[in-house]
């Protein structure tokens, strides 16, 4: 009695399994690179079931690398000629005032001769439901260093984002670009000489918030750790050392002088930073963001130890704000022929820094101050530049650099003369496709006279020939 | 603190009095398919205008203010919009509209891509791995896209379900009442050069063949060498130059004189507030364009 319902379904089993066969067979092979044969096979009579366990459990079932991030290189080639050397604007210039500290990291500056610059690496997609993730790198001859290495939430409710890592500073409109979204070959002067050859990037969070406005808004602010050459240079509290050797003639007498620098060790957070951009909608082709920003770093220390045995540190710290606006114009023409990007930005800097000069009395201390100067640095820095798409895959740009028209600086503890410099700089570029570029460009750097009143001329001619070349999925850029 | 709730109150309203879903839709195209299946249930703003090219387009701040205020961001994909859409949605900062999201919605992810599966190697051009993206000049796959956004609907407003589904099929049924008298008009069209593959779909759905693309390569405009080795090939055959309205007519324009085709410059995106009376007027102008 049982025999009857089991022999049925067995039968049913049998019957089933080669047509879900057969359905199966059918929908891969139009699929190229589907098994051929497996509907060859069906009619061969070979026992179904045993036919499953060949098609089947060689191997893993497994995404394999399909989960794979988006990653694309980017290498940037410059060509440099420079009509002579090319120096700092002064009240800018870091062989003279050390209250700024370059020589952090490597270099985007382009020098004179062929150059690769960089090749950025860049790596990012999404973690989970909860977390996007991003990591920049930027490789060079020399060494490897994280641009940018950040997590941001994609799930927090009414608008909010949080970004963790470290990661370029949303103030101004530039700052956060890369080498790669640049209209020129190289940066602004305002993001080089006030946050320092990187721009304002720093480890810390970021908190934002998008209103649900019919004009886009956005509001945010940072806590940053505080480690940038330009607003928030740290030291820290350490050992200068001086080893001299006395009596050469006779027996020589290594004499060594060692004492504290005087600095405090400042913990983290030391940088905080204000940034809210409005955009009102004027239309599908035109696009205007303003955006306005600010910064205070609770710290700012520089040193500078001369072999003489002088040590001359700055304390204290400082303050910024900035005004950046916008333009794009979306021409009718094809890749790019047509398009119009106008943008401008300025930013003032303070910095209110104790100026202390000390020499060793004995080998183990630092006898009173021979200085001891509260300095009040201001200095400002704006660009404004514009680019045009004049033909398909053409464009040309024109922008103007001026610096230091308020340039209250010093050098050492004395105020230096420095005024307003200018720089001119023109650009052409060509893109064969929106992956790859090649550009040349001309600067005239109008440099203020400052301090040299040696008769040298500061001005200098800069021709520049750039590739830029994307490998590689990268993420759509932002406005 | 009653000034802020005041505030707060004040913004929030206007995003409380609105439709049941406030959708961001990419082209124009996918907001009249939006309007058309969600009737008087939904709002739908277009991000990306009529005339230009969505393989092209920047991110700007408005679209990622009208991603931030809806519920749901209807999209063609397939990487039509990869340039920008991703940006502005992570610009966005609304959870609701990130990808694997509800409120996410591809069309291309409905329907059987032309294509599809192709190498990844863009010295092939502008290339699309996963396919055609561009099946809104396709009545039919249309028809089916809105299904899918029917359900999808549905789900967000399950109040409205059964609407949304009635809609759906209002839209299907009104495609092919058009259809014979579409493909019958394209019987005897001699075929096509198009400028992009953007109205691949159209034609194989007229059975009308394409017998070459003014671009040499996706994305890549066209050059003399391309053109000329075109002309060489076409020469003492029929048929009709196509291309859209963001497209250059340089090319178009060659191919009418060397060959004596004619040339003709249609709209593949209806207007930004377009109906399904603008759509079908659209394909109506693609298969009337179709005879030379």
């Amino acid at each position: 009695m049982m025999i009857k319902p089991l022999a049925k379904a067995l039968a049913l089993g049998l019957l089933s399994v080669p047509l879900a066969q057969a359905q199966t067979a059918q929908d891969t092979s139009q699929q190229p690179g589907a098994a051929p044969g497996t509907q060859a096979t069906q009619g061969n009579g070979i026992d179904p079931r045993r036919e499953r366990l060949q098609l089947a459990g060689d191997s893993a079932v497994t995404s394999g690398n399909r989960f794979n991030p988006a990653i694309s290189v980017i290498l940037d080639g410059v060509y440099g000629n420079f009509s002579r050397e090319v120096e700092s604007p002064p009240g800018f210039d870091g062989g003279h005032d050390h209250s700024h500290g370059h020589g952090h990291g490597h270099s985007h500056g382009v020098e004179e001769g062929f150059q690769l610059r960089e090749a950025e690496i860049a790596i990012s997609g999404p973690v989970d439901p909860y977390f996007d993730m991003m990591v920049q790198l930027g490789v060079t001859e020399n060494d490897i260093e994280i641009e940018e290495a950040y997590i941001t939430t994609r799930a927090l409710p009414a608008g909010f984002q949080i970004k963790a890592g470290k990661f370029l500073s949303d103030v101004g409109y530039i700052n956060r670009q890369h080498i790669h979204d640049w209209d020129f070959v190289d940066q602004p002067w305002m993001r080089e000489f006030m946050f320092g050859d990187e721009g304002l990037g720093d480890t810390g969070l970021q908190f934002s918030w998008l209103p649900p406005t019919v004009n886009y808004t956005r509001i945010g602010f940072e806590v940053l750790e505080g480690n940038n050459p330009g607003v928030a240079n740290n030291i820290g509290s350490e050992r200068v050392a001086l080893t001299s050797v006395e009596n050469l003639g006779g027996t020589p007498n290594r004499i060594r002088f060692r004492d504290y620098n005087g600095l405090d060790d400042k913990t983290g957070p030391r940088l905080f930073t204000l940034f809210g951009n409005y955009a009102p909608d004027i239309g599908f082709d035109h696009a205007i963001q303003f955006g306005a920003s600010a910064g205070h770093a609770t710290s700012f220390q520089d040193q500078e130890f001369h072999s003489s045995g002088r040590l001359e540190t700055w304390d204290g710290d400082s303050w910024f704000a900035g005004l950046d606006v916008v333009y794009k114009y979306n021409g009718a023409g094809v890749m790019g022929h047509g398009n119009i990007t106008l943008q401008g930005e300025y930013l003032l800097r303070t910095k209110e820094l104790n100026y202390v000069e000390r020499e060793f009395d004995s080998t183990s201390s630092f006898g009173a101050p021979s200085v001891d100067r509260d300095l009040r640095f201001k200095q400002d820095a704006l660009y404004v530049q514009g680019v045009y798409g004049f033909a398909p895959r053409w464009n040309a740009g024109l922008r103007l650099d001026a610096i230091g028209m308020t340039n209250d600086s010093f050098d050492g503890g004395d105020r230096e003369d420095a005024s307003t410099s200018y720089r001119y700089t023109g650009q052409v570029s060509y893109a064969p496709t929106e992956f790859s570029r090649l550009r040349a460009q001309i600067s005239y750097n109008d440099l203020h006279e400052g301090h040299d009143h040696d008769g040298h001329g500061h001005n200098a001619w800069q021709l520049m020939l750039q590739y830029n070349i994307s490998l590689g999925e990268h993420g759509a850029h932002s406005f | 603190m009653r000034r802020i709730s005041l505030l707060l109150l004040l913004i929030l309203i206007p995003a409380l009095a609105q439709a049941n879903v406030r959708i961001a839709a990419t082209v124009p195209n996918m907001g009249m398919l939006a309007k058309e299946i969600g009737g008087e249930h939904v709002q739908v703003t277009v991000m990306a205008p009529a005339d230009r090219d969505p393989h092209y387009l920047d991110a700007r701040p408005s679209m990622m203010a009208a991603l931030r205020r809806a519920d749901l961001v209807v999209a063609v994909g397939a990487e039509l919009e990869v340039g920008w859409l991703p940006a502005a949605i992570q610009g966005a900062q609304n959870r609701r509209v990130q990808e694997g999201q509800g409120g996410y919605f591809e069309g291309a992810a409905h329907i059987e891509r032309i294509g599809e599966g192709g190498p990844a190697d863009r010295s092939g051009g502008d290339v699309h791995p996963m396919g055609n993206p561009h099946f809104y000049l396709d009545p039919e796959r249309m028809a089916t896209v809105g299904e899918a956004l029917a359900q999808r609907l549905g789900r967000l407003d399950e109040a409205n379900q059964d609407y949304y589904l009635e809609r759906a099929a209002d839209f299907r049924q009104a495609i092919e009442s058009r259809l014979p008298d579409w493909k019958e008009q394209a019987e005897d069209a001699p075929g096509v050069v198009l400028y992009h593959k953007d109205a691949d779909y159209l034609m194989k759905l007229l059975g009308v063949p394409v017998k070459g693309y003014l671009e040499p390569l996706p994305g890549i405009p066209p050059t003399a060498q391309h053109l000329a080795s075109l002309v060489r090939e076409l020469r003492g055959e029929q048929g009709v130059v196509l291309y859209t309205n963001f497209q250059p007519s340089q090319g178009g324009e060659f191919l009418q004189r060397e060959l004596d085709w004619p040339a003709r410059q249609l709209a593949s995106q209806v207007p930004v507030d377009g109906t399904r009376e603008h759509y079908f007027q659209m394909i109506n102008q693609w298969v009337e364009a179709l005879t030379p």
